[in-house]
């Protein structure tokens, strides 16, 4: 008896002690992000999303993205364009320290796109940068980039992954091979810096007092390692986070709940269906315009997106609102044009109500997705439902993302996958729907298209450029590249004491941490 | 005795190879590959760079022997996902993994065995019932599922525990840490816990009606004498090799209950691994866990010796 009661109670003082955090909470508090894996402190080599988010505090860029995503100055103070467009001078803010009190200098910043534009060096930036030709040190303060030709989404790239380095401590190592930088103490030159890891749980960020910006408001950043989601929204209402990303189905045990507040933003992304143009069924334009028509798009973003989506019109999303044409209306749901769209391309309806063509095939086909996201996965069921309706036969397989994008994506083995771009905050989508472009995995070919896509990304003049995306949004209505399902928005539940996080997607606005605090309770 | 050490060490090496090799196939022949080369907006190029780099475009026999050959010498290669060598992230996780399991297997013991001899001294008793569908419940349910339960109750709806992770912001004493490790704990010890309450329960009364507890009845020994020295000790021999059995299913399990925890121990290593196909990672923590659960199987056998020198071993 002795013996249960003495068990009991040890139950209740563990329940009882040791519950305060040992972080004090006064003067701005600390504030703990959710991230699904142990993060690479090292943005050019960083492969995956959760180092990307941390690395957006720890490691500025010359430019960052302001609220409305247009780049504003960073560790750049200014900059000058020369008339051909082909090369940038930034002078670059001076007195800026290294997290080891090293500091700043252009000789970083010619050092950091020398690894990105080396291949050996394990660079994921490449891509981004394809047009960069050079980097030159002007003076210890000034600096300038040259361009192979005018390459207009230039300054957005410069603020979206391409954190600077440090030259002092990484230079004459293979940035893949500095380990001890890249997983145990890294060094910025941002608002925080790291203070402790621990791998596989925990990173925590502390105030870096010699920022060059405003005092950061919050004391600590704590970036904790939580895979799920489902137990990410656990931990925030037990307490133990403060700020999370969740899909539509985790909104509904969320807005009830006190002291939590949940928010919208569009972000750069279009999820689409894309049709595998090289295929016999695809090729013809008619078909998928019909397609177009077939797909009650906003039943999809009401009942699988909960709401938390916009209704598309072409691959330009409605968060670039510079180059959206929202004077175009969306493509209607109309399963009557659908069918005469088909007919005209050879396919009747017979009696069983299938789809064939005049050789007696049957439209058939499979659609592919991704496993274990429950939005895709829905979106791929309704799609399929309203396609069955017209007389096609779709299957859906699932499988793994990894193995549908090696395996099936980018070998060109499918005939229709749901997928989707994230892309940075500009209307360049070249790579994605111009001719013969690696990233162009639908095989999507138009001319016009290709010209108007070359013309936007060397264009410099914002008017030109609008009028050139939007032209290509109107030639999207007649020959559809993919399928544009919706354009999400990126739902955020916090604790309601959260302060200062910028209406823009998260990544973006952890450009911005100094920002973020914790009101006082 | 020894004869059979050299024996067991032996058959235990095999396992090992023969769980390294099996896994390096299956792991291989998976559909998707490497994570890292899966990011659609690589170009053609930047992908044949990461996949020289890697090792991965050799031919399978070439990259086996690759391996092989590192392993004899004691490296077993660099993880693609965090860019260390794979031992060196497996030594950071093993710790606490260690922690978790061997907590859960104390619970699993202690309560399991514990339980299931009460319950078998009075059939059809309160114990025997409660412990009876607890154990149903404990074997019926999946551990994510009652994870998250638990993590509702007791950290989000009454505060008492918290809801993951190794200790509290800023790290905290030995009492944040089991705080930490107590709700991990009880989910991984579940379904260990009702399958030993129920061996348990079973072999004791089996024991109970043997004759040599009427003789030692007969001999007026107590309750208490009997039920611990003439049925427990008897039913041991089954008892140890079911807790040898949990061995395994810890490191399963533990896999599950780390991700709900948020614990940063091997099992979630391995899945994450795995998922990534971060092939390096992969092979060694099907070295480090096999060659684990050979090890505790020999020390199971040579318990087993022990208490039934006899040498009968039902498994």
């Amino acid at each position: 008896m002795m013996r249960r009661r003495r068990w009991a109670f040890c139950v209740v003082w563990l329940a009882a002690c040791g519950g305060e955090p040992a972080v004090p909470a006064a003067d701005g508090g600390t504030i703990r992000i959710p991230l699904i894996n142990d993060p690479i402190f090292n943005p050019v080599v960083a492969p995956d999303l959760g180092s990307v988010m941390i690395n957006k505090v720890l490691y500025p860029g010359l430019v960052r993205p302001d609220s409305s995503l247009q780049p504003s100055p960073d560790l750049a103070v200014s900059w000058t364009t020369s008339d051909d467009g082909r090369s940038y001078t930034f002078a670059l803010r001076p007195n800026v320290r290294w997290h080891d009190g090293a500091p700043f200098t252009a000789r970083d910043v010619k050092f950091t796109f020398d690894q990105v534009m080396d291949l050996s060096s394990g660079t994921r930036l490449r891509s981004d940068f394809a047009a960069l030709d050079g980097v030159d040190v002007v003076d210890s303060l000034t600096v300038r980039f040259r361009l192979k030709s005018p390459f207009a989404p230039f300054l957005t790239l410069l603020g979206y992954n391409a954190g600077i380095l440090p030259e002092h401590l990484l230079k004459g190592t293979r940035l893949g091979d500095a380990v001890t930088f890249n997983r145990q103490k890294p060094v910025g030159t941002g608002p925080f810096k790291v203070s402790s890891v621990t791998p596989g749980s925990r990173v925590e960020l502390m105030r870096n007092e010699d920022w060059y910006g405003a005092k950061p408001a919050a004391e600590h950043l704590v970036f904790k390692v939580v895979p799920d989601i489902n137990v990410q929204v656990a931990q925030l209402r037990a307490g133990e986070l403060d700020l999370i990303t969740i899909e539509p189905s985790n909104v509904g045990g969320l807005e009830k709940e006190a002291g939590i507040a949940i928010s919208q933003v569009p972000v750069v992304q279009h999820w689409y269906v894309g049709f595998n143009a090289e295929s016999s069924l695809f090729a013809p334009v008619l078909v998928r315009r019909a397609l177009g028509y077939a797909v009650n798009r906003e039943a999809i973003i009401k009942g699988v997106l909960k709401g938390y989506g916009d209704l598309p019109r072409g691959t330009i999303p409605l968060a670039l609102r510079d180059y959206f044409d929202s004077t175009l209306a969306p493509v209607p749901y109309a399963p009557d044009s659908a069918r005469a769209l088909l007919a005209q391309a050879g396919w009747q309806p017979g009696s069983d109500g299938k789809l064939r063509n005049a050789a007696g095939q049957p439209f058939a086909f499979e659609l592919l997705v991704d496993k274990g996201n429950p939005t895709r996965e829905q979106s791929a069921l309704a799609v399929q439902a309203d396609l069955q309706q017209l007389g096609m036969q779709v299957s859906i397989r699932t499988m793994e993302f990894a193995a549908l994008v090696r395996d099936h994506v980018l070998t060109h083995r499918f005939a229709a996958n749901l997928i989707w771009w994230t892309t940075p905050p500009d209307p360049d989508q070249y790579a994605f729907y111009a001719t013969g472009q690696d990233n162009n995995n639908v095989r999507w070919h138009n001319p016009r298209a290709d010209s108007l896509l070359a013309a936007g990304r060397a264009t410099l003049d914002p008017q030109q450029r609008q009028s050139i995306y939007k032209e290509f949004q109107r030639l999207e209505r007649d020959d559809p590249p993919v399928l544009v399902l919706f354009y999400p928005r990126e739902i955020r539940a916090a604790t309601s004491r959260l302060r200062g996080l910028l209406p823009i997607g998260i990544r973006d606005a952890l450009r911005h941490s100094e920002r973020l605090s914790l009101a006082v309770r | 005795m020894l004869p059979f050490v050299v024996r067991r060490v032996l058959h235990g090496v095999i396992v090992v190879l023969a769980a390294s090799l099996i896994t390096f196939l299956v792991m291989h022949l998976a559909p998707g590959g490497p994570s890292l080369l899966a990011d659609p907006k690589l170009s053609v190029e930047e992908r044949a760079a990461i996949t020289r780099q890697l090792g991965v475009d050799a031919p399978l026999p070439v990259q086996l022997a690759r391996w092989g050959g590192r392993a004899m010498r004691g490296d077993l290669g660099t993880s693609f996902l965090y860019q260390v060598p794979a031992l060196s992230a497996i030594r950071s996780r093993l710790p606490n993994t260690l922690l978790l399991a061997g907590a859960a297997l104390l619970l699993a013991t202690g309560l399991g065995v514990g339980g299931g001899t009460l319950a078998a001294a009075r059939p059809g008793g309160v114990v025997d019932r409660l412990g009876s569908a607890v154990a149903s419940l404990g074997l019926a349910v999946p551990v994510f599922w009652s994870g998250i339960v638990l993590i509702l109750l007791l950290a989000v709806k009454w505060q008492l525990l918290p809801a993951g992770g190794l200790t509290s912001d800023g790290g905290g004493g030995i009492a944040d840490r089991l705080r930490h490790l107590l709700l991990p704990a009880i989910v991984l010890a579940m379904a260990g816990g009702a399958e030993l309450f129920r061996y348990t329960r079973s072999a004791v009364r089996t024991t109970l009606a043997e004759p040599h507890l009427r003789t030692a009845r007969a001999k007026g020994t107590t309750r208490r004498q009997q039920l611990i020295t003439h049925a427990l000790r008897p039913a041991l021999v089954t008892i140890v090799s079911v807790i040898g059995l949990q061995l395994p299913r810890l490191v399963g399990g533990a896999a599950i209950t780390e991700t709900v925890f948020a614990w940063p121990g091997m099992g979630r290593l391995g899945v994450e691994a795995a998922l990534a196909r971060d092939y390096p990672l992969v092979m060694a923590v099907t070295v480090v866990v096999s060659a684990g659960v050979v090890v505790a199987s020999l020390v199971v056998d040579l318990l087993q010796r022990w208490i039934d020198p006899r040498g009968v071993s039902p498994t």
